[in-house]
Parts: structure tokens; C-alpha cells; sequence
């Protein structure tokens, strides 16, 4: 298969993304109520919102500028933290140039600038029950898998299993940011919602290129 | 417990809410864009204009302290949650327009604060000339990383009073950090409120159960307790204040009790009662009150008790001249 990712791709990606969001919604809601105020699905159902209608927007922009654009367009939703930070990361995936079709290589870079933009705004790492849980070792993966030379899809995979295990294992954490750092004890036996949010939508990322390779 | 709240549409209730809060106060405040509340007569040129940011779901605050005396503008996000940086960043150029300079007060919430950081980040490399001074004195939390709660009004008053005086923004941020660093809240939940977007309880309370440590938008706190009575419930929250905040006999305190929305001002005035008595046995001298409802949890009910040292100037400024839809001083 041609390896290269065009906008079609990012396009894919957000939509697979958000079908899963979108499907989970209550579940995420459910997850944040725990320790915040219950609002999470709502918040990301809206994010991918506006990212979708983002990158439908025809036009003859840079992925780059793309990514960008989507990025701000998520900062302007009034979600709290949630919309911050994933507003931040599709921003900082904005960071790399990547052209207008660009390869594996690239796009990983591309997702680990976005990781740096998020570190600069918040100081949660992992082991710290939030997003992060999912999205560093998402990152990671698909900086290990690029590098040795894997294929999007390989790679997309390898990154949804990284998230997916991240977001499983905040369910015994006690939560250090966020609102339910509040909970102190009482927050462990759960999943993170903002984590569980990153895996559905690594989920979708890789579902969107694991189609592809079928086809 | 079900949700029953009068709603038209849950996806509207903001835009709604802010079209009713602008139709009942035109002479203060009217709508910049979507989401932000300006006042309808702008400051005079050359005065500090004060910019706050927040979620919406706890009226009056904290829009309603947009005025003559308090705020300029109010970044409104939607139910509970911090709007998107982007219009924080729309607000501040609003405000900084003709070389202005602004003061931006955050609640300490990780939605709020990072809305704030990434719109200062943008402003800052406009060069746009803006300070942010955060308000954290909520004692439930571990020091160093403790919410904002009730005490960002008094920030307004007072740095809002100085603004309108004609101080710098140097003075200005002086100013609400000497109010911020003096002051001390600490929240009791009674029963939850339901979030009106999703219809859900916010969070469970036992009947005969309170809750010390709850945050404004229902966080589970840490002190969950058998109901106490008013005389004990004001003395358990007091005692902690005036330790926390180490005040000492002969001090003037600022105290504010904040209704979350469901418990009466009947229960207030009794709570009040109490915190004189204690104030009074302590010899530390009660020099302002504010008792009623300054941001609120829905139909929450529980009350925020804040206590706040007051010198010298920080009383003048609490006392000057205010008018916005809810604090006016005459």
C-alpha cells in the first residue's frame, strides 16, 4: 500500500475517532462523575465536533496548517480541561511540517511534538491518573514503531494497544490532578476518564488505517 | 435523585442563560460575541480593566459582578467547565484595545487555569500588557495547589476599587494578591445538585451525612460527617479558617458565607450568628460581612464561609463605591 498520509487520511482518522467518542459518550461521563462533575462525554463528543468539521473544510492548506487550525478550533470549545489539552495536542502535531502528503516517519513526529505541547501545559505525567496515562505511551509507540520502519497501520495499532493497556491501568491509581485529585483513596477502582478518552481515540486512529490495509 | 430544573433546550442553556442575564441588566452589562459579558458604559481610557474566566452554572457569579467598581469583562465557558482558551485570548484583546492594560483573575481549577495560561502565553507574545493573579484559598486542598472558591469576589472588590481609582496595573495586581494571600474558604455540602446538561446528581450524600471540603462544582471533598447543627457546623468550619490563616487576637476579618443555591438564608443568618460569637470569644474583630449567594451549585445545598485579614487599605477599597447586577456598594 502507499504508505504516504494525505488529508484524506487525518480526515479518517478524526472520524473513526469520533464514532468511538461518540458511542462512549455517556460511559466517559459516567467514568468522570466519579471524581469530577460528569460532563466528559459531552466535552469530547463536542471537540470531535468541531475537529471533523475542521478538517472537512475544503481547502489547499499544509496538514500542518490543518492540524492547526482543527487544534485552535478545539481551544475555542468551552470544555474545561479536557478541550484544553486536546486542543493543545492537535496544535502541537502542527509543530512538524509535514507538506501535504507526508510518510510514517513524519507523522510520528508530528504526534510527539503534540506530547511536548501538552508537557508544557500541564505538569501530570503518567502514574498521575489523567490522559496522560494514555497518551505518553500511545506516543511512544508510535515513535518506536516508525522509527523501526513499521507501516501507519502497524504502527497505528501499536499505538492503540499502548493506550488502551495506559488507560486500563489508571484504574489503580489514585488520582494527583484534575478534579478528582480530591478523591484522594476513594478515586482508585476506577478508569480515568480523560484516559479512557485517548484510547477510544487511538482506537479510532488505528481503525481508520487498519481498513484501509483490508481493502 | 431525578433532575427537575426548567429547561428549554440542555445544549442552549448557556447561550439562553446569557441572553436573559444581558435583557435584565442593560444598564450594566451587555454581550461582546458569543460568550463574554462587557459592561454596557466601558471604563474611561487609562484605567486597569479587569478580565475574569470561568464556567457557567453558578450564577450570580461570576458575571454577575461585571460593573462600575468590580469586573470589566467575564469569559463565560459553558455548564462546570473553563471556556476555551481561544476566547480568553478574543476577551483580552477586547480589553487591551487603545493600549489598555488588564488584570486577569483565575479561579485555581485545571480547566480554568489552563485556558488562562495558553490565552496569556498568546497575549504575552502580542505584547499586550496583561497580568494574572490566581486565587487558590480554599483549605481543603494540599497547600500550594488549593481552588478558587468565593474569595475571587473579594479580589474583584478590591482590585476593581483600585482599578476604578486610577492605580497602575503594578498596583492593581499588589493589590488582589494581598487580598488573595489574606484570604481563607472552606466549603459543607448538605445534598447534591444535578448537572443540567446531562441530568445527572453531581455527586451521592447520605442523608444524615454532610460533607466539609466540597468543591464549587461538587468535587468530593474529604471530610464526610455525620449533620452537624448550625452553632457546630460554624464552629468546626471557623476554627479551621482561623488556624489555617493564623489569625491572631485583635485582627480585623472580612467574612463571607456564599449559599451553594438550596440552603436558606434563614440557615445563613443562623450560621452567621455563631461565627460573631466565636469571632467575639476570640477577641478578633469582625469588620465587613457579606452573607448570600455569590456563586452558587445549582440546587447544592451547603455554604462556602470565607474569612479574609483586612488592613487598613484593603477595608477602603472593600468599601468604595460598586455597582454591577449583584455587589453594590452606594
Amino acid at each position: 500500500m502507499n504508505d504516504l498520509i494525505c488529508i484524506c487520511d487525518l480526515r479518517r482518522m478524526f472520524a473513526e475517532a469520533a464514532v468511538r467518542i461518540r458511542d462512549h459518550s455517556k460511559m466517559l461521563s459516567q467514568l468522570d462523575s466519579i471524581g469530577g462533575d460528569g460532563d466528559h462525554g459531552i466535552t469530547m463528543v463536542r471537540a470531535m465536533e468541531v475537529l471533523e468539521n475542521e478538517l472537512n473544510v475544503e481547502n489547499d492548506k499544509l496538514l500542518n496548517d490543518r492540524l492547526k487550525d482543527a487544534g485552535w478550533g478545539v481551544l475555542s470549545v468551552s470544555g474545561g480541561a479536557s478541550s484544553a489539552l486536546l486542543g493543545t495536542f492537535v496544535c502541537g502535531m502542527g509543530d512538524v511540517n509535514l507538506g501535504r502528503e507526508n510518510d510514517c516517519k513524519h507523522l510520528a513526529a508530528s504526534f510527539v511534538a503534540g506530547l511536548h505541547a501538552v508537557e508544557k501545559q500541564t505538569k501530570a505525567r503518567p502514574g498521575d491518573k489523567t490522559m496522560m496515562d494514555a497518551l505518553v505511551p500511545a506516543v511512544q509507540a508510535i515513535e518506536a514503531a516508525a522509527n523501526s520502519g513499521e507501516s501507519i497501520a502497524r504502527t497505528m495499532e501499536r499505538a492503540a494497544d499502548a493506550a488502551g493497556t495506559g488507560a486500563a491501568s489508571t484504574k489503580d491509581m489514585i488520582a494527583r490532578y484534575g478534579r478528582a485529585k480530591f478523591l484522594g483513596e476513594k478515586a482508585r477502582g476506577s478508569a480515568d476518564a480523560g484516559a479512557t478518552s485517548i484510547a477510544l481515540l487511538f482506537q479510532g486512529f488505528s481503525a481508520a488505517f487498519a481498513e484501509q490495509e483490508g481493502a | 435523585m431525578r433532575m427537575k430544573k426548567f429547561i428549554n433546550d440542555p445544549k442552549q442553556i448557556v447561550p439562553e442563560l446569557l441572553d436573559g442575564f444581558r435583557l435584565a441588566f442593560p444598564r450594566h452589562v451587555k454581550l461582546s460575541g458569543a460568550n463574554t459579558i462587557v459592561r454596557t458604559n466601558p471604563k474611561p481610557s487609562g484605567k486597569v480593566r479587569l478580565v475574569t474566566l470561568g464556567g457557567s452554572g453558578h450564577e450570580p457569579g461570576l458575571s454577575g459582578f461585571v460593573g462600575r467598581g468590580m469586573l470589566d469583562a467575564s469569559v463565560v465557558g459553558e455548564i462546570f467547565a473553563a471556556p476555551g482558551a481561544a476566547k480568553c485570548i478574543e476577551a483580552l484583546r477586547d480589553a487591551c484595545a487603545g493600549d489598555e492594560s488588564a488584570l486577569l483573575i483565575v479561579l485555581n481549577h485545571a480547566g480554568d487555569v489552563l485556558a488562562a495560561n495558553i490565552a496569556m502565553q498568546a497575549v504575552e507574545r502580542e505584547r499586550l500588557n496583561v497580568k494574572m493573579v490566581l486565587t487558590e484559598e480554599d483549605i481543603s486542598g494540599p497547600i500550594g495547589d488549593r481552588r478558587g472558591l468565593v474569595g475571587c469576589v473579594a479580589v474583584y472588590k478590591v482590585a476593581g476599587a483600585a482599578a476604578e481609582n486610577g492605580a497602575s496595573l503594578g498596583k492593581c495586581v499588589e493589590v488582589a494578591r494581598r487580598m488573595a494571600e489574606n484570604m481563607r474558604t472552606l466549603a459543607v455540602a448538605l445534598r447534591t445538585a444535578t448537572h443540567p446538561a446531562t441530568g445527572q446528581p453531581i455527586f451521592e450524600l447520605g442523608d444524615e451525612e454532610m460533607e466539609i471540603g466540597m468543591g464549587q462544582h461538587g468535587e468530593a471533598g474529604n471530610g464526610r460527617m455525620q449533620l452537624k447543627s448550625a452553632d457546630q457546623t460554624a464552629e468546626i468550619i471557623m476554627g479551621r479558617l482561623l488556624a489555617d490563616l493564623k489569625v491572631n487576637t485583635g485582627e480585623q476579618l472580612l467574612v463571607m458565607l456564599n449559599g451553594a443555591g438550596a440552603t436558606t438564608l434563614m440557615e445563613l443568618y443562623l450560621v452567621f450568628r455563631r461565627v460573631a460569637r466565636v469571632l467575639e470569644a476570640k477577641k478578633i474583630k469582625l469588620v465587613r460581612s457579606a452573607i448570600g449567594e455569590f456563586i452558587t451549585t445549582q440546587e447544592q445545598a451547603g455554604f462556602q464561609m470565607m474569612i479574609a485579614r483586612m488592613d487598613k487599605e484593603l477595608l477602603e477599597l472593600w468599601d468604595a463605591p460598586a455597582d454591577t447586577p449583584f455587589f453594590r456598594v452606594l
